[in-house]
Formats: C-alpha cells, structure tokens, sequence
C-alpha cells in the first residue's frame, strides 16, 4: 500500500498543478474582461481580438487543466440512493463494474480528441482575431492530456477497490495513515 | 473519405435504389441560403431522382454547427452540407476575396461571379484552379452570395471623415478588419446572439452586415442609419459533398445534382433581394435612415473609397506573404466582377 | 440496427446507470457514445467525439460559469452575508415570524449577486440557522428556510441555469435574465407564504416548546448584544451589498457591459468588497479559486456529456418521432406542458438541476418549438421548476449543503421543503402558464421590440 499511497501523492501533485493553472487563468480572465470593460466606456478603444482570445485560449484553459482534480475531489453529482442501500459485497462488484465502463469510456475520448489534436497539428488550424491568426491547435492537446489523467485517477481507483474492504468512489490521499503506515514500515 | 454505414454507401452501386443522404446546416432554417438555397436544391433532387434520393436533415446546429460544416462532410458525420468558408480563413484563406469591398454590385452580380470563380479554369497557382486549390476535397455545387453588406448604425452619421474615425463596428471578416484599420474604425467582434442586446444598450455604435440577414437578429428594430451605395462585399457560401462520396453516387443521381444546381442557382440570388426589399421597408416604419453614399460629404467619400482601393492591396499582400497567389487570384475576382456588371475604384482597375 | 429499438436500449441504459449511482456526466457520456455506436458504427465517433469537448467549452458566453461562481465565492468568503445577518437579526428582535421572512427576502437578494443556489444555500446554512434556531425556529424549519432562500439563486438572475439554456437554444441571456425577474419574486414570495404557515403551525403544536425556546432566544439575544460589531464595519457590508447589486444591474441595463462581461466586472467588485472588509489573503484566494474550478469542471463535464448525448438524439430522430407520437396533443398545448413539466418536476428531484436542462432541451426544444411556445417563457419556466427542485428529496442540492454545514438531517428538512416546493410549484407555475407576460413582458418592454 505504501508505493500505492506514494504513486497517488506523486500524481496528486500533477492535480494540482494543472488546478492552479485553471484558478491563475481564471483570475487573468476576470482582469482581462473588466480591463476591455473599462477601455471601452473610458477610451472608446476595446482590445482587439479580446473575445476571440478568450473564447479560443483562456476557456479552454480554465476547464480542462484542472479537470483530473475536480474529479478526484468528489464534487461530480451521481444518484447515490439507491447504490447507499446495496450491501458493501454488492458495492464493491457495482464500483468495479462502473469504474470499468468510466475508463473505457475515457480512453475513447482520450483517442478521438488526440486525433483531433493531432489532425490540428497538421492543418495548423488557427483562428482570426483582429485580422490576424493564432495558432489554435496547442490547445487542443490539453483535452486528451486532461481525460488521460482521468483515466490514471480511475486505475487508481480501481486498485484500491480491488485491494481495500471498504467500497469507495474517491482515493482519499491521507498523509497521516500514510505516515503511519511507512512508520509501521521502518519498524 | 468515411461515409460510416450510411444507407447511401450500401446502395450505392445498385441504380435505383433508395439513397439517403445526410444534410445539415449550422444555421436556421429559416436562412435565405437554407430556406432559398439547399432546401429547394434538395426537393428538386429528390424529384428528378423520382424519390430515389431523400434527405434527412439537421439545422440550427442540431448535428453540426457553424463553422464545422466543412468538417463533418470530411469526416464523414454528414453527407452533405451548407459550407461557409470565410468562417475558416486557416483552411481556406483564398475565399475572403469575395468580401472584398467595391463601388457597386448586388446579390445577382456577386453571385454570377461567384460561381464563375469556382467554376473558373484560370490556373492561379502550379497548374491548379481556384476550386483546386482551396476545395479539392469536396464536390462543390455553387449557391448565391449573400446580398452586399452595408455598414449600419444605431444612430451615429458620418458628417465629415473624423465622424467615422473612431466609430466602433462589428467586424465579421478579416478583410473587414484590413478595411477597419484602414480608415481608422474600431473593431469589435462578439458572438451575433449577444449583438442585439449590446447594440441596443450602447456598448458600441453598429456593424457591416447584409440588410436581407438582419431580421435573424432583430436588427431592423434597431439600426437607425444605414449607408447604402457602397459594398463591404459578399459573404460566400456552397453545398459541399464529400468529392469521393459524390463519385460513389449512381450517374443518375450526379446529374440530378448538377441540374438541380443550375437550375435554382439564379432563384437563390433572388430570394437576398427580395428580403433586402423587404426588411429596408420594415426598418423605415421605425424610423431608420437609409443614405446614398455618392450624398455624402465628399471628404467622407474620399475616406471610404481609399480605404476600398488599399484593402484589396493588403488581402492580395496578406496571401502572397503566405505563399499563395494573391495578386492573381484579387485580379481574377476583379474581372469577374466587372464582366458581371460590378464597379471598382479606379485603382483596383489599374492592378 | 433499427432506431427505436437503440432508442429503447439506450434509455435502459442510462436508467441503469443512473440507478446504479454512475456520475451523471459518465451517463450522458456512456449513454451517447454507446447509442452513436449502435445508430452508426465507430466511424461516426472521430467526428464527434474528437471535437465536441473543444468546440463546447471554447464559447465566450459560458465564461460567466466561472466567473459569476467566481463572484458567488468572493462574497461568500468576503463576511457580507454573517454582517448583513447580524443587521437582520437587530431589525427582526422580538417579532420572531419576521427573521423568517427576513431570511427569504436575504436569500433572494443573494440571488442577485450569485448564480449558483447551493452555494448560497451552504453560506445561509451556516450564518441563519442558528440565529433562526434562537428565535424559536425548529431545526427542520431553520433548515428549510435557509435551503429555500439559497435556492433562489437558481432563478434570481443572474442564474447558471438560465445561462446554459440561453446557451444552448441560443436566445439572449439577457432577455432571460430580465424575463426571470417576476417569476423569481414570486418564488420567493410563495416560500414566504409556506414558511408563515410551517411556523404558525409549529407554534400552536408546542405552545410550551416555543415558550422554551423563547427564553433561550431572548437570553441569546442578551448576549448578542454584547458582541457588537462596529457600525463601521456593518456600514461597509451594506454599502458594498448595494455597490455589487448596482454595479450588475446598472452596468447591464445602461449598456456599459453586456449580461455576459457582467460576470467579470461583478467578480472584480466581489474582490475588491473582500479587500475592504479586511479578509483577503492566499487562504481567501485558494478557497474562492478552488471552488470555482470545482464548479466549473462539474458544469463543463456534464456539459460536453450532454453535447455527445445530444448528437445521438439528433441522429436518433428522437425528437421528430415524439412529436409524432404526441400529435394527437399538439393541439392542446397546455397538456403537453403539463406533462413536460411533470417529467421535469420529477426529473429534477432526482439529478441536478443543470444536467436535467442540458440533456432534456435536445428532446424538448424540437417540441416546444412545434408548439409554438415562446421559448424565453420555457426557459423561465423550466428554471422555475428547476429552483423548486433543488429543495426536493431525494436529490436537492441546497437541502444537501445546508445539512451539511449545521448538521441537521436532510431527511427532516425535506420533508418540510417538499411543502414549500410543492406549493410554489402549483402557484407559480399555474400563474405562469396562466399569465405567460410574467416572463415575456418585461423582456418586450426594455428591447422595444414590444
Ligand atoms: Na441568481
Ligand atoms: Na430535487
């Protein structure tokens, strides 16, 4: 369990980073917003090419870098009623099974939207804003690289569920079992 | 390329069997170019096919959406579709030259040389024509051009050259944006849904956009100034198929096609004409304005008309910088034009 | 394979799925590639699959998911909601019905300057339960109020619920934001209604509990008393409170930003209220950021599912073929809403409220288009039953967040929201399928189009 828990802090860090860059570019989208908001009443003057900028680049930013932690933070909405009544035997089978659909799932995505990307690549798809182009394929490879990472935060998953008792829809990352577990270690 | 397990790629080879086709538009279905363009395109081949061909059809961005058209007739999502492709000027730089601002043409003439441009066997570049060069993969059949567009306000005039300095359009197209910096106009770009509600609070003073278009928005109750007489150019459109799809068609049925596309051709213009006519009457019942550009004041003229003259300079630039023939192909669309009846500033003529 | 037969596969499927507690996104997504396989093949799959999740985050108009949330946070974590509640407790000492309404009237406020009812319900839970509680309220009544004013959110503009329709059946979000305004009044006034009522009848249940609880109240209060924040700080909160609301709403309606850049510049405000009132730091930013991210990640994901999902109903014909099966109702258009809004209704008791709208309109839309409803109206409407539905068992989001932050139990607390829901539900839809100008006159006044 201890290179388990070790891998997943590991690739909780990746999580993170990808998260603060959707929170940094967020911000940056809030300030670019008002900043055109405000050249436009005072100066008459707009920033060119602000909207396509931000359609093209910065919501593509926001959502896909710190999607593999969104979904490992558990926020996704799912009936539970019915899974709640299930014995932990039943549970355990069922999260299996839906893990199993949810990566075959995912890695469809991952192929098509890395086709897509790489087929970007090779057209060098752009798009025009204030009469010039800018390159929009780069952003495309943020797609599969984010459902990929989903895809890892699901194995991971399905290991503990495979290994641990208690059925569970989140690898909870817990530094002090952790702790616990490499000082039974060490001993 | 992939036509997936369509009915169409089955039937196929048997003449006389029940082809479906797949067609769609990002657009409503009430567009002129749908409504006036490849509706009646398609009925008409369904009836000189006597029912063999039948469309199944998905509009407003029900299947595909706009710009994605060219897209998903490549891939193989649908058969058939409505393709704009001055939306992508990364896939098909060379179609702007259509938008490209004149003295004088209307919806007819734009749509002759429209047609003629992609039907042309002038050799632009390496030996290849200007359908080969930018749409090689797909079987065009010609519809019309939009009507020209106008440059409209919510109320601002142009009393003198530094009225329109200044002013803030919406800019649909890149030539539009050359045009804007030329004669020193603001470009704004937002998405068409928003546009309304931004024009009628204020945040900026009007847009080129084509009169027959503007009830999709409402814009006949709001533009109160409208300069008529001068052309910001046509935006182009055509029904695209897949060029292998169409060679796996019966003879028959090609033909179909091909007839069908002559034949509604002209009524396809007439249906921009129309509507203009019809949407001018409804915007002077609310009060809008529509001015003669040779009434304007002459340094405004000037400002304009050189404007017009220095575009068509930078787009035929804008294209040999990428390697392309773009001094050709601006003089090709020239000539077409004028042949059709269109006026060109002195300048352009001299080219 | 034949369409009706992957059609009756598919919606197996998916109940399935939903049953056996797969994330809503992964069942759109599931769901629609499954089905887009079984219509078409794998071939159909790179030319939609491959693009979908870019062309439908890659919008202008959806930056206010992020940034209205963004806004919602700065609030939430700026104090103004717990200052303006400790002025509402001052105001409301000794008339005990009246913190109630009070706290309503609060949330609908809220609304004003949130787009996200389970946020706001969380933040209620927390600051008005337990001065309601205080004041005589039992726990399940506290929580209900505290659920249903954060609900209104939901239809309050500006909403995220309304925004995604605007988006997806591309009519103005502003001409929703304004249309949404008396309905979302008389929401709230309808909640006020049923809450008068819960709380005159727990007073007569337990004349001697109140009496008991009274006691406790009024030495709380005592001791409130004491705890006096300063004026100045309270001046603050409540200039800021109108700052932001003024700033939106004047901003949109004088043209200096459009509804969609309003997210921004309310963002902007939010932060620099937080600034004045002394709570930014990096925990600020982290918690605030962290929330949004969340946020917008659950609303894209379940959005790009929904997009697959809805390919396949197109190619499906879905839609064409349930028009035609409703035909012979067609020509009364008041059933076929009236079922619409029954399956919505318990749609959303089920799911969340977003993904309902996002994997209902491909099938709906194509039907209230035939019926020639006005679909700004829908778009209110179904917002309506939207916002009641986040206050329904078994699936109501505020319900949720609000036990979850005081501890009481979602179970008791639903069973007085489902009164408040049902009520509001028949008034306020009634009336609007009554009276459709509640939504539609406002927005035809300020276009002119009227
Ligand atoms: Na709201
Ligand atoms: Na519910």
């Amino acid at each position: 369990m201890t290179t388990f828990y070790k891998l997943y802090g590991y690739f909780g860090v990746l999580k993170k980073i990808g998260l603060v860059i959707s929170a940094v570019v967020a911000l940056i989208m809030m300030f670019f917003i008002t900043y055109d908001v405000v050249m436009r009443n005072l100066f008459s003057s707009s920033v060119r090419g602000g909207f396509e900028i931000i359609q093209n680049y910065m919501m593509p930013l926001v959502v896909f870098p710190g999607l593999a932690y969104v979904y490992a933070s558990g926020v996704l909405p799912k009936m539970e009623l019915l899974f709640a009544k299930f014995s932990p035997a039943v549970k355990r089978i069922l999260i299996l099974f839906l893990i199993a659909i949810e990566i075959f799932i995912l890695i469809l995505v991952v192929q098509f939207s890395w086709g897509y990307a790489m087929d970007g690549m090779e057209r060098n798809t752009s798009f025009p804003a204030a009469g010039t182009l800018y390159q929009l394929w780069p952003v495309f490879f943020t797609i599969p690289v984010a459902f990929a990472l989903i895809v890892v935060e699901n194995i991971f998953l399905f290991i503990k569920n495979l290994i641990e008792k208690d059925p569970t829809f989140v690898v909870e990352y817990n530094p002090s079992e952790e702790e616990q577990i490499i000082n039974q270690a060490v001993k | 390329a992939c036509g997936g397990e369509t009915s169409s790629e089955d039937a196929a080879s048997a003449e006389g069997e029940k082809i479906t086709l797949r067609a769609a538009t990002g657009l409503s279905p009430q567009h002129a170019w749908w409504a006036g363009g490849m509706e009646p395109w398609m009925e008409r081949v369904t009836e000189l096919t006597d029912g063999q061909v039948e469309f199944e059809t998905f509009v407003s961005g029900e299947l595909v959406a706009v710009p994605d058209e060219a897209e998903a007739v490549e891939n193989g999502t649908v058969d058939v579709a409505l393709v704009l492709p001055i939306y992508q000027p990364d896939q098909f730089p060379m179609a702007e030259v259509t938008m490209l601002p004149l003295n004088h043409s209307d919806t007819l003439i734009a749509s002759h040389a429209w047609k003629a441009l992609l039907e042309s066997d002038v050799e632009l570049q390496d030996g290849k024509t200007f359908t080969e060069l930018q749409f090689d993969q797909f079987k065009v059949f010609p519809i019309s051009t939009t009507q020209e567009y106008s440059i409209s306000t919510t109320g601002k005039e142009f009393a003198s050259a530094g009225d329109v300095k200044g002013t803030s359009l919406r800019t649909p197209s890149r030539i539009h944006e050359m045009y804007a910096k030329q004669t020193e106009l603001n470009s704004i770009t937002m998405p068409a849904v928003e546009m309304y509600d931004a024009l009628s609070r204020g945040a900026f003073d009007g847009s080129f956009y084509s009169i027959a278009d503007w009830t999709g928005y409402g814009f006949q109750d709001l533009f109160k100034y409208t300069v008529t007489g001068i052309n910001f150019g046509h935006f182009n459109a055509f029904i695209g198929m897949d060029e292998e799809k169409f060679e796996s068609l019966p003879e028959n049925v090609q033909e179909a096609m091909e007839q069908a596309t002559e034949e509604y051709f002209e009524d396809s213009a007439q249906i921009w004409m129309d509507r203009s006519e019809e949407v001018k009457k409804m915007n002077e019942e609310q009060g809008g304005e529509f001015v003669d550009f040779a009434t304007l004041p002459q340094d405004v003229q000037d400002h304009f008309n050189e404007g017009i003259e220095n575009t068509w300079g930078d787009y035929a630039k804008l294209l040999e910088d990428n390697g392309l023939p773009g001094t050709e192909l601006v003089k090709l669309w020239r000539d077409l034009m004028i042949e059709q009846g269109g006026e060109v500033p002195q300048k352009v003529k001299d080219m | 394979m034949d369409s009706y037969l992957v059609v009756g596969i598919i919606i197996f499927m998916m109940i399935m799925f939903l049953l056996m507690g797969m994330y809503i996104h992964s069942v759109l997504l599931a769901s629609g590639i499954i089905g887009l396989i079984l219509l078409e093949g794998f071939s159909i799959l790179p030319g939609l699959l491959g693009n979908e999740p870019f062309n439908r985050v890659a919008s202008y108009t959806l930056t206010t998911i992020p940034l209205f949330v963004l806004m919602a946070q700065f609030i939430l974590h700026s104090g103004l909601v717990q200052d303006i509640f400790y002025i509402v407790h001052k105001i409301s000492r000794g008339r005990r019905s009246l913190l109630g309404t009070l706290t309503l009237i609060i949330g609908g406020m809220l609304g004003a300057v949130s787009g996200s009812g389970t946020a706001t319900a969380a933040s209620l839970g927390q600051v008005a339960v337990p001065e309601l509680r205080k004041h005589g309220y039992s726990g399940p009544l506290a929580g209900a109020i505290a659920s249903a004013g954060g609900s209104l959110s939901g239809i309050i503009p500006p909403s995220i619920i309304l925004i995604l329709y605007g988006v997806a059946t591309e009519t103005p979000v502003g001409a929703l934001f304004i249309g949404a305004f008396i309905p979302g009044v008389l929401v709230m006034v309808t909640f006020i209604i049923a809450m008068l009522f819960y709380y005159r009848r727990e007073a007569k249940r337990s004349p001697a509990a109140a009496e008991v609880q009274a006691e406790i109240a009024a030495a709380a209060e005592a001791e409130a008393a004491e705890e006096n924040v300063p004026v100045s700080r309270l001046a603050v909160s409540v200039l800021m409170g109108v700052v932001i609301v003024a700033t939106i709403f004047g901003g949109i309606y004088s043209g200096i930003f459009t509804p969609t850049e309003a997210g921004a510049v309310g963002s902007v405000v939010g932060l620099l209220t937080a600034l004045l009132l002394g709570k930014v730091n990096l925990n600020f930013f982290k918690a605030s950021l962290t929330e949004t991210i969340k946020l917008t990640g659950m609303v894209m994901l379940i959005m790009i599912g929904a997009q697959i999902f809805g390919r396949f109903v197109s190619l499906s014909l879905l839609p064409r073929k349930l028009i035609n099966l409703l035909e012979p109702l067609m020509a009364t258009p008041a059933l076929v809403l009236l079922l619409i809004s029954a399956i919505l209704f318990i749609m959303f008791m089920f799911i969340e409220g977003a993904a309902v709208i996002l994997m209902t309109i491909p099938v709906f839309l194509p039907i209230i288009t035939a019926l020639q409803v006005d679909v700004l109206w829908f778009g209110v409407f179904i917002s309506v039953i939207c916002t009641i539905g986040l206050i329904t068992p078994p699936v109501g989001l505020s319900v949720y967040a609000v036990s979850g932050v005081t501890g009481i139990s979602s179970g008791s607390i639903f069973k007085i929201g489902m009164g408040f829901a049902v009520f509001s539900m028949i008034v306020v839809c009634g009336l609007m399928i009554a009276f459709p100008e509640l939504a539609t006159w406002l927005p035809s006044i300020s276009s002119g189009k009227g």
